[in-house]
């Protein structure tokens, strides 16, 4: 039944340093525990190989008889000679705790192990975590000395180029995007992928040094296409700026929550937003809403922006998409050159702003983009 | 296997840009239907409204005959392959392939069925083992279309799937995806910018504008049937020559003049009451590169319509050479045999094959004679 085998196989890449520690903990406890308990106890990983053992000479034996459903399922189950009870925190337990018998003794001694492993394994991954810190580091749940200190702590190479992305999941269906993610982004030493709530996921990227901003849009693209192809869940991508320092890592994840909040307002049918490209948008976004009021006060004092119809609205969008060219839109449009001449004339007489002129047509654009603005009410960061 | 049926398709969104406008588009089932057309024309639009990734804002989409415009995407029974996929680096094809239907909690004999299956179909069977970073790029490709495939879906859309890809590799994985649409025997529709994917595909091609679908036919029909300038000029390369030229009316026959050059219109073309209405107007004349002649043999045959030009560049392409004309002002390219004598600098004639001549109006842009 028993072989020894090299541990991993099939296994997810994890963070082996961690693995490493968690063995050594597990091996901690159950040596402390052994005298208690008269019998062999140990733990076996998600591969069902020992990681931990009173009896020092088992440890790396796999046990054949362990399927991976018994390792996932939260109740306690028996081989022919051992009892077994699943633990761990990930969304699947990842380790078992065994006892030698399958006397309700046994069974006993499972559950009162699982119990306190499972504690001591929750407060190691609080204390030393990175993806914890990582979470706390964007999320400025830290102070600013302790980031150094705390990612001197954790091994945690700070003044490398990172970049911050938000994934905003904007229908739900029973795939877990976080798990897709976890599993296109991997290397646990190098990125991070951090729930923040129901329907935003954070990824923490390293990236080489002056990389080509497309290649972070692609990345991006990558994720919204792997998400949508792959699992049918559509999602939005908001990109913050590269940094070098850990420090700054907040600002660029506050950067991708302001590029999909602006996206949201001023770019609806693009799903990735790069706060580098927010242009006139982010100025707009940075403005206080009594400041706006007033500009479009002053700008449509002649007739309100609410009596123009929706046809008029999309004349005029037409209009700016072509170059303020009257022939271009009109064909566009399937009108007569005439009637939007017409039309734009009415536009005039309304605000007392002739679109044909640049200056009048931007102060218009300006002031559209604007009354989106506050009509959507974006949350401001 | 599914037909797909889009009735008054519209996309608007929410900031009033219109990426769709009254699609309509009945797709038989097993047809390979390409979509065609430059950057934001809403092709890629269409398809995500197809797979329930985009909201439809009017009209009714059916999939089967099932209105699917409710439907979740899940359920809609089809599979994608976009331009942007990314493979799972730790995970070896075997797994890759079979990561979407593990997390669909398939039974894990059914999964390994049908990636060894779909791993065969594409010639990928002794990659299984491999990881990514291990694979080619055309092999990388093949994994994504596998992942599609392994889900046996009715309908597969394909987003730009080759656009990754280098030129050799592409033509190779073009021929690829017409072979595994036949094996397959599903419903392909296949979203690209290039005119030369969409011609070697498709069964039926979908040329799309603005929002707007322009022309759809077979890729014969589109080449030498375009309803209209842009078609003419969007398939096909080196693109169509375009020329404005006066229809003159003499008796029963049409000439077109430009320049110099007068050029009868061969009587059995030269018909409808459109031409007669054009008379005398400026209209534009359409000559596909390759039905402009340098040859002895075919100046001699065209009598004196000539075009005299000065050849601006030659560029050999190895089995034919484009020359890149200036003439009567404008300029002109012709595909003509590799032996051509002609060098840049030379002043020589050239004659239009007069039976495959194209006239658009020149207000409307829209085919008056084909």
């Amino acid at each position: 039944m028993l072989a020894k085998r090299k541990n991993g196989g099939q296994a997810p890449a994890v963070c082996e340093r961690g693995r490493a520690m968690s063995n050594r903990l597990f091996q901690g406890i159950i040596h402390q525990m052994r005298d208690t308990i008269d019998r062999t106890i140990g733990v076996v990983d998600e591969a069902s190989v020992i990681i931990a053992c009173s009896d020092l000479g088992r440890i790396g034996e796999a046990n054949e008889e362990v399927t991976t459903e018994a390792l996932t399922s939260s109740d306690v189950f028996q081989t022919a000679d051992s009892t077994f009870k699943s633990f761990g925190s990930r969304p699947h337990p990842e380790y078992a705790v065994f006892v030698d018998g399958v006397d309700p003794e046994a069974r006993k001694y499972v559950k009162l192990l699982a119990v306190s492993l499972n504690s001591i394994k929750q407060y190691y991954d609080e204390k030393y975590d990175r993806g914890n810190f990582i979470k706390n580091v964007i999320l400025d749940n830290i102070l600013p000395g302790d980031i150094y200190l705390k990612s001197h702590e954790l091994h945690f190479d700070s003044d490398v180029s990172r970049v911050c992305m938000l994934i905003k999941i904007t229908d739900k269906n029973d795939v877990s995007a976080y798990e897709v993610l976890q599993n296109l982004f991997p290397d646990k030493n190098k990125d991070f992928i951090i729930n923040i709530n129901e329907t935003d996921i954070a990824l923490v990227k390293e990236i080489k040094p002056n990389i080509d901003s497309h290649d972070i849009d692609k990345l991006a693209g990558s994720i919204v296409d792997t998400l949508s192809s792959e699992f049918y869940t559509h999602c939005m991508v908001g990109i913050g700026t590269v940094v070098d320092s850990i420090k700054d890592l907040a600002r660029s994840f506050k950067e991708a929550q302001v590029a999909l909040e602006v996206g949201k307002v001023f770019d609806t049918e693009t799903t990735i937003v790069s706060y580098n490209n927010l242009g006139i948008a982010r100025l707009i976004y940075q403005l206080p809403t009594t400041l706006c009021d007033m500009f479009l006060k002053e700008v449509f004092k002649r007739g309100s922006i609410d009596s123009l119809d929706h046809e008029t609205l999309f004349t005029i969008q037409r209009f700016f998409e072509n170059n303020l060219n009257v022939s271009e839109t009109s064909r566009k449009l399937f009108v007569h050159r005439n009637t939007l001449v017409y039309r734009l004339e009415k536009i005039k007489k309304i605000t007392g702003l002739d679109l044909r002129e640049f200056e009048d047509a931007i102060v218009f654009k300006v002031a559209l983009m604007v009354k989106k603005y506050l009509s959507n009410n974006p949350v401001k960061f | 296997m599914a037909s797909v049926t889009l009735k008054n398709i519209k996309k608007v969104y929410p900031g009033g840009v219109t990426a769709v406008s009254d699609f309509n588009l009945e797709i038989a089932d097993k047809e390979f239907i390409i979509l065609v057309g430059p950057s934001g024309c809403g092709k890629s639009t269409t398809l995500r409204m197809i797979a329930g990734l985009e909201e439809i804002t009017d009209g009714e989409l059916y999939i089967g005959d099932t209105l699917a415009n409710g439907v979740a995407p899940k359920d809609r029974d089809i599979a994608m392959v976009f331009q942007r996929y990314a493979l799972y680096p730790h995970m070896n094809v075997f797994e890759n392939m079979a990561f979407g239907l593990k997390l669909r909690k398939l039974p894990k004999e059914e999964i390994r069925k049908r990636v060894e299956a779909a791993a065969k179909r594409l010639d990928i069977f002794y990659l299984l083992d491999r990881k990514p970073k291990e694979l080619s790029g055309g092999q990388q490709q093949r994994v994504a279309l596998g992942r599609a495939i392994v889900r046996d879906p009715q309908v597969f859309l394909l987003d730009e799937p080759l656009s990754n890809l280098d030129a050799k590799l592409r033509t190779q994985m073009r021929t690829e995806i017409a072979k595994l649409h036949k094996t397959l025997g599903t419903t392909f529709i296949y979203v690209t910018h290039d005119q030369t994917e969409a011609m070697t595909m498709g069964d039926r091609i979908v040329v799309m504008k603005d929002s707007l679908i322009q022309q759809v036919d077979t890729p014969k029909n589109l080449y030498e049937k375009p309803v209209n300038q842009f078609v003419a000029g969007f398939m096909g390369s080196p693109q169509m020559n375009f020329i404005d030229a006066v229809l003159g009316k003499s008796g029963e026959g049409y000439t077109l003049s430009f320049g110099g050059c007068v050029m009868p219109i061969p009587g059995h073309k030269a018909q409808g009451a459109e031409l007669e209405a054009l008379a005398g107007q400026t209209v534009v004349l359409g000559i596909r590169p390759e039905d402009v002649h340098d040859e002895e043999s075919f100046l001699q045959k065209a009598g004196g319509a000539h075009v005299e030009c000065t050849v601006e560049v030659a560029e050999l392409m190895g089995a034919e050479t484009y020359l890149y004309l200036t003439c009567e002002g404008g300029s002109l390219t012709a595909r003509v045999p590799s032996d051509t004598p002609a060098k840049p600098g030379d002043k020589r004639p050239v004659a239009f094959d007069l039976e495959k001549i194209h006239i658009f109006n020149k207000e409307t842009e829209n085919a008056v004679l084909n």
